[in-house]
């Protein structure tokens, strides 16, 4: 009885304390430097030092290093020296700060196996790569390219030398095999990749020699680089699970494909193991996450899958990139993931320190708490923003046809104009971003090389209600109810729009939805509903064309060809669903596309064609009519709302104070985290 | 005695026949599908899924079959003790639930242990003193615990774990011993973290028990033969343990049919809350990603241990109280 009283008291003391300390959140944190020992932290010159991949021959060093733990397993004649384990031409990284020191484990938080990005974007496994500030594609895999014939070839130079985890060479064969085995197999891929084909013809990849191949396009393609960099083609670590990934490791998944062993003999293996197709063994096989067996070519290899209680990785002792005194990365040995069954669990135990580097997953509205207790959990909270115009916009479906009336006020652009103005976005900044976002449209920050300019970062977004409420009554909706909304034009009642979200998303967009259909039923009155969905009705809704508002963030709009999602309509999950099913269909479904979602498109296209300083104008211009017509309403943008909010313990070396959030380049990849180190002894560190 | 076994067995295995139907009914009601649902997973954590990848798992989940073939595929694998494979895990559906489901078990199980201990002593303290201070005080402190969420308590809890003695946040196990082998340090690291979430389990089921017993031994206190044994001078406490006590625990027994399922399912909220690798978050998960087999079994599961539990609890009811004829 005893306990129950105590604990009854606890439980009361709790509520207490958390009515207490409720506040408003604080217009912005301040405190974050001053809190933190800055002594060993490089922030002292103004801009922010970034880890570099030096790529001129003259980078490699001399002589090699390795991890003690690696020394070891040579000592005991498990491993060959160093020397045969790298490539002769190892990728060179110059460390954000200074040369590291070998050892210990990484803790972090991961939510399940639907949260293999959380690990992706840690090995980052691509051919081709972005610069840390996320501004020019770089070598990585692939040491050097070529173009030639304007654009319409490629020709690309691999590592010689360089290895796969277990020690197997990595050559052009484990391409050729993805290329004409895997990617061109109609079972295991039915439907042909949008990015290897331009102008309607797929691109053709062929092998020049072990470390040379080539691929060839019937129209010029230089945004091939940049497709090959980004998250969308990404590498086998990151796409092996659904036989994408361009390239797999040709000596170890072959024995699970029927091109190369006997049918009958697959079919035993493919029913010992559970599943039913040979497709689904294939690419379980060819899933490093979940089949830790299957060679990699990423900073750390899988011990434990991503389908257990804490997901475990190593360093691999055949990782083809050094610092530039010749030290093998990663510095750091090992990487524990824990299993978190929700998001509150996982940010507690970041406020608690027990996380080393966390920002998947850590919510905005931790920060004041987060801030609190950075001495205590020995670690300081950094804010990686985004580039993207908008963390919360308003998507307006172009081709919604479920009602005239509606339909035809989501596609006039001056009724979205006055839905726009009519949102004070000042007060959605420091409700829901702490004051840390801008406000504006959905254009990207002038300080994006795409950008229009800040005129269009402004765009219709100045809080002027009068002049939305002028608009709204030119526009032939001055009759109002009784209550003070306004009326259809058709006589049946009022106008109402749903305005569609999804819980559980990294941003509280029903929350903020709430807020603007508020605003707008105040200064404006318009009603519009919000409607939270259940994500599978939310993807099935959308892809029947059932919505007429949405809720989602633009990122990627600072790069319309690194990550074209959320600007273009030319794809069902837009905000023109009818028009992407007609481009996707080459004309035979969905509708025909209007002026000027198809002038987007067209410049989009164009773009693809010329080398990218001639792109810049093209992205401009595409981005003013994105901005102009307002398909997209931005609210508050460029902020660390989308997974920026980065728990850095104080231990740790070489994080860079900030990169800029992104989608594509699949943050914190870019940041290199195989150069981040210990300062101090990993035997001292808990979980080691 | 034989037919009537015989008889409530064969009713039990229409029932669970019936649950089996029910259960992928349900997981077929809401919209959409594992590939719906994996997309949106995906694009919500930051991923994207080309139009073409979505169309290539369509066509490699095959989930247009017709929703009866798929039914009959689920139920003639169950037979065949192959539970399927989880979409979502990629693994067993099996193996996946046996290795959460000691845990599970064991956790709820010290929750009612808890409970009863608790709950009957102070249920029967505060029937024989009724209206005293301490019955308004043990009632006053039932009715709280059955009145406050236990999700909130537990969310209560974890946060003064964290902020005044530096426990670990959540999980049955510290970081060091989740993949370990079983061994005494294990074994104590999981006391160490399962009493918080036992007691706060038990909270509400403490305060709801402890109503139902006093309520129970005041219809029965009252009645004559109690008069008439203590007329003849027995001792208080063996006039109500011997006779009052016993009848008042029947609606206790003829409720175990419903703990047995309570050992799967109870901790659910619990679980997800102080994430506990538990069948509850699973199922959670499952139900979320509309991963049809594995939340099919665990819904199953759940539906025959009730069966089974019942079945139980009518089998001691017998023997407890010869009173309940066998006949209908």
């Amino acid at each position: 009885m005893k306990l129950r009283i105590v604990l009854i008291i606890l439980a009361a003391l709790g509520i207490a304390y958390l009515v207490i300390n409720f506040k408003p959140a604080p217009a912005a944190p301040q405190t974050t430097d001053a809190a933190a020992p800055s002594s060993t932290d490089p922030q002292t010159t103004g801009a922010t030092r970034l880890p570099r991949l030096l790529d001129d021959a003259d980078a490699v060093p001399a002589s090699f290093a390795e991890a003690p733990m690696l020394a070891e397993r040579v000592a005991a004649d498990a491993l060959p020296p160093i020397e045969q384990r790298l490539p002769a031409e190892p990728a060179v990284i110059a460390p954000t700060d200074e040369i590291g020191r070998y050892g210990g484990t990484w803790r972090a938080g991961f939510t399940g196996p639907a949260d293999g990005q959380n690990i992706d974007r840690i090995q980052h496994n691509h051919l081709l790569y972005w610069s840390a500030d996320v501004k020019y594609v770089t070598p990585w895999i692939i040491r050097a390219w070529d173009v030639s014939d304007e654009g319409k070839t490629f020709t690309f130079h691999l590592r010689k030398g360089m290895r796969w985890s277990d020690g197997h060479p990595f050559t052009t064969a484990d391409i050729m095999f993805w290329y004409e085995d895997v990617y061109q197999n109609e079972q295991l891929n039915p439907v042909r990749a949008n990015w290897n084909q331009i102008g309607g013809q797929e691109g053709v990849w062929e092998q020049v020699d072990d470390h040379t191949f080539r691929v060839r396009f019937s129209q010029s393609y230089y945004t091939f680089l940049t497709e090959l960099a980004s998250l969308g083609v990404a590498g086998h670590f990151t796409r092996g699970n659904q036989a994408l990934g361009v390239f797999a490791p040709r000596h170890y998944v072959k024995q699970f494909h029927p091109d190369f062993v006997d049918a009958a003999e697959l079919d035993v293996q493919v029913k010992a193991e559970g599943f039913e197709t040979w497709v689904q063994l294939f690419k379980f096989k060819n899933d490093p996450k979940l089949n830790p067996e299957c060679p990699v070519t990423t900073p750390w290899l899988v011990k434990t899958p991503v389908n257990t209680a804490q997901m475990v990785l190593e360093r691999n002792p055949y990782y083809w990139v050094v610092d530039t005194d010749g030290n093998q990365l990663p510095y750091i040995d090992r990487i524990v993931l824990g299993l978190a069954e929700n998001l509150e669990v996982l940010n507690l135990r970041a406020i608690a320190g027990e996380y080393d580097i966390q920002g998947r997953h850590i919510l905005m509205e931790k920060i004041p708490v987060l801030l609190e207790n950075q001495q205590r959990g020995n670690y300081r909270v950094r804010y990686w923003p985004s580039q993207a115009g908008t963390d919360a916009g308003l998507f307006f479906n172009q081709t919604y046809d479920g009602d005239a009336e509606v339909a035809h006020w989501l596609a006039d652009r001056d009724f979205r104009i006055a839905l726009s103005i009519g949102i004070d976005r000042g007060q959605l900044n420091e409700i829901f971003w702490l004051g840390l976002g801008l406000t504006g449209s959905a254009c990207p920050p002038a300080t994006v090389a795409y950008s229009p300019g800040e005129a269009y970062r402004q765009r219709h977004a100045q809080f002027d209600p009068d002049r939305a409420n002028q608009v709204l009554d030119e526009l032939g909706l001055k009759q109002r109810d009784s209550k003070g909304y306004r009326m259809r034009r058709d006589g049946a009642g009022r106008l109402v729009l749903e305005v569609q979200t999804i819980g559980a998303a990294f941003i509280n967009f029903t929350g903020i939805a709430e807020n603007v259909t508020e605003q707008w039923r105040r200064h404006l009155g318009i009603q519009a509903v919000v409607q939270e969905l259940e994500r599978s009705l939310s993807v099935t809704r959308h892809e029947n064309n059932d919505v007429q508002v949405y809720v989602w963030s633009n990122d990627g709009s600072d790069n319309p060809w690194a990550h074209p999602f959320q600007v273009l309509p030319n794809h069902v999950r837009s905000w023109a669903p009818l028009f992407g099913r007609w481009w996707q269909t080459g004309g035979q479904k969905g509708r025909e596309p209007t002026e000027p979602a198809r002038r987007m498109v067209e410049l989009y296209e164009q773009g693809k064609a010329v080398p990218e300083q001639e792109r810049y104008a093209l992205g401009q211009e595409l981005l003013k009519i994105y901005a102009d017509q307002a398909y997209v309403i931005g609210t508050v943008g460029v902020s660390p709302a989308m997974m920026g909010v980065w728990v850095v313990s104080n231990d740790l070396g070489n994080v860079p104070e900030s990169v800029p959030f992104s989608t594509p380049a699949q943050t914190p990849g870019h940041a290199l985290p195989e150069q981040f180190f210990f300062r101090v002894n990993g035997a001292d560190r808990p979980g080691t | 005695m034989l037919t009537y076994l015989i008889r409530r067995f064969m009713i039990a295995l229409g029932t669970v026949w019936a649950i089996s139907i029910l259960t992928f009914v349900i997981i077929q009601l809401p919209p959409g599908d594992y590939v719906t649902s994996y997309i949106a997973q995906l694009e919500a954590s930051g991923d994207i899924v080309t139009d073409q990848e979505a169309e290539n798992l369509k066509r490699q989940y095959g989930l247009d079959q017709p929703v009866t073939m798929q039914y009959v595929k689920w139920v003639s694998q169950i037979m065949r003790g192959n539970f399927g494979m989880s979409m979502e895990w990629r693994r067993p559906v099996g193996d996946l639930i046996g290795e959460r489901l000691a845990l599970t078990v064991l956790l709820a199980l010290a929750a009612l242990v808890l409970t009863w201990i608790l709950a009957l002593p102070a249920g029967i303290y505060s029937a024989i003193r009724q209206y005293s201070p301490a019955d308004y005080t043990i009632t006053f402190l039932g009715l709280v615990g059955l009145a406050v969420p236990n999700f909130l308590l537990a969310l209560v809890v974890m946060y003064m774990g964290f902020r005044y003695f530096g426990a670990n946040v959540g999980g049955l196990f510290s970081p060091e011993y989740i993949d370990a082998p079983w061994s005494l340090a294990r074994c104590w690291d999981l006391m160490k973290h399962l009493w918080l979430p036992a007691l706060i389990l038990g909270a509400a089921g403490t305060g709801h028990l402890l109503r139902i017993m006093r309520a129970n031994l005041l219809d029965e206190i009252r009645k004559p033969y109690v008069v008439a044994a203590r007329a003849r001078g027995l001792q208080e406490h063996r006039v109500v343990l011997k006779y009052p006590v016993r009848l008042a625990l029947n609606p206790f027994i003829s409720t175990i049919g419903y703990t047995l399922p309570v050992l799967v399912s109870g901790s659910i909220i619990i679980s997800i809350v102080l994430s506990l690798p538990t069948v509850g978050p699973l199922l959670l998960k499952a139900l979320l990603a509309q991963d049809m087999f594995l939340a099919g079994t665990i819904i199953l599961l759940i539906g025959v241990l009730t069966v089974i539990g019942t079945f139980i609890s009518d089998l001691m009811l017998m023997w407890v109280d010869p009173r309940i004829r066998m006949e209908s």
